[in-house]
């Protein structure tokens, strides 16, 4: 299972940190959202090292050291739907999982009608609502939705409450519509990390099912294979691959 | 009061709770158990957090780093777990908090998976971002003081 985090300088834990700390508590892999945390990775140059950069900036050696997988993603906390159009081009070529922020009803909008996008991160927060017009977009775009357990592992009082109205909402109308979604604690630092039982416990707790939520989790490590594949030399299209035919195929 | 029979007495789970805060963090037990019953209170209501008892056994916390044993009713283990996940802070010093393990007996919660040697801390200057900072390092792991804040780092950022 996979979890999202904001690494240093955008969250107060290095990826070296994530990665320690969720190696520990049984993740295979962590996606790294922030922009500058890593070196830009797999497009066949050379290697952070290589080019003389601290090698906690590049996902290979962190990998390497702490035995879990470590992608390179990014988010886009866009203004409006045309600035975030235009990183959505810039960042698609050079990162794994490219992620845009929602939370504003032109901008979830804008992400789930964007195949380029893989991921809708925190569509209802701060005043974002999301409908059935988007589910049907998201699952024909394959865009996922996430779930952002954030609040409810940090927040307390009435911002706790809205925040799981607004997950219950979502919940219902992805479940519907079987759009594709993703799961994260959203950790800004290594205390905030929760490990995948206690975040499927806790999605049992608010009314999630044990099995959606770990699928959630797993979803993270899907794109960033899939998305891998799709980057690597061999391939053209889905389904059509360059390379020797398989031996015992007819 | 004379004891119950057994078969009337309630059955419990102890699970191993591990912790971590920032090194200058001080949390004390009471604090801690205030904070896990209002994190079930919160989550779970009054009655969920009555089922789940979840009562501090025992606890020690010292240089950013801890331990405790929480005793929940058998049955209730996973609304426990998700009680203890949504303790993100006590006392306003936040924390992490990572299940262990879970056993049927206080003895073998502390023998399994208790007082694991931790490694001790220093303090010195680390190479952190481009400059000299001071910095606890305890194992691997390395909180870096920078002039706004504190960051969660390792010794392989420092290297």
């Amino acid at each position: 299972m996979y979890e999202a985090v904001h690494a240093y300088p955008d969250g107060e834990a290095t990826v070296a940190r994530h990665a320690a700390t969720a190696a520990r508590q049984g993740y295979d892999g962590i996606a790294v959202r922030s922009r500058d945390a890593l070196a830009a990775a797999g497009d066949g140059g050379p290697s952070a090292a290589d080019r003389g950069e601290s090698p906690a900036r590049d996902p290979d050696a962190l990998r390497e050291e702490y035995g879990i997988d470590v992608v390179d993603a990014v988010e886009i906390d866009a203004d409006d739907p045309t600035s975030a159009s235009g990183a959505v081009g810039n960042y698609r070529s050079d990162r794994t999982v490219v992620c845009v922020v929602g939370g504003d009803d032109a901008l979830n909008r804008f992400a789930v009608e964007q195949a380029r996008v893989d991921v809708l991160v925190r569509p209802m927060a701060g005043g974002g609502d999301f409908n059935h017009v988007l589910a049907k977009a998201a699952r024909d775009n394959g865009v996922r939705v996430e779930f952002d357990f954030g609040p409810v592992l940090r927040e307390t009082g009435g911002r706790r409450v809205r925040a799981l109205a607004d997950l219950r909402k979502l919940r219902e109308i992805v479940a519907h519509y079987d759009a594709p979604y993703v799961v994260s604690a959203n950790a800004r630092s290594h205390l905030e990390l929760r490990a995948p039982r206690e975040l499927v416990a806790v999605g049992e707790a608010i009314g999630f099912d044990a099995e959606a939520v770990r699928e959630g989790l797993q979803a993270w490590g899907d794109l960033a294979e899939r998305n891998r594949d799709r980057r690597s030399e061999g391939f053209i299209e889905p389904g059509v691959r360059r390379g020797k035919y398989e031996e015992d195929g007819c | 009061m004379k004891h119950l029979p057994k078969h009337l007495r309630p059955r419990w789970r102890y699970l191993a709770v591990g912790l971590e805060s920032w090194p200058d963090a001080a949390i004390g037990r009471r604090a801690f158990q205030r904070a896990l019953w209002y994190s079930a209170g919160n989550l779970l209501g009054d009655a969920g957090s009555a089922d789940a008892d979840l009562t501090l056994l025992s606890f020690a916390h010292a240089d950013g780093t801890g331990e405790a044993v929480v005793r929940a009713r058998h049955g209730h283990v996973d609304e426990a777990r998700a009680a203890v996940a949504c303790v993100s802070e006590v006392d306003g010093e936040p924390v992490g908090t990572l299940v262990r393990g879970i056993s049927g007996t206080v003895r073998a919660c502390e023998e399994r998976y208790m007082g694991r040697a931790t490694a001790s801390s220093t303090q010195r200057d680390v190479a952190f971002g481009g400059s000299e900072r001071p910095a606890v390092v305890r194992g691997d792991a390395c909180d870096v003081e920078t002039e706004s804040d504190r960051v969660g780092a390792t010794t392989f950022d420092t290297e």
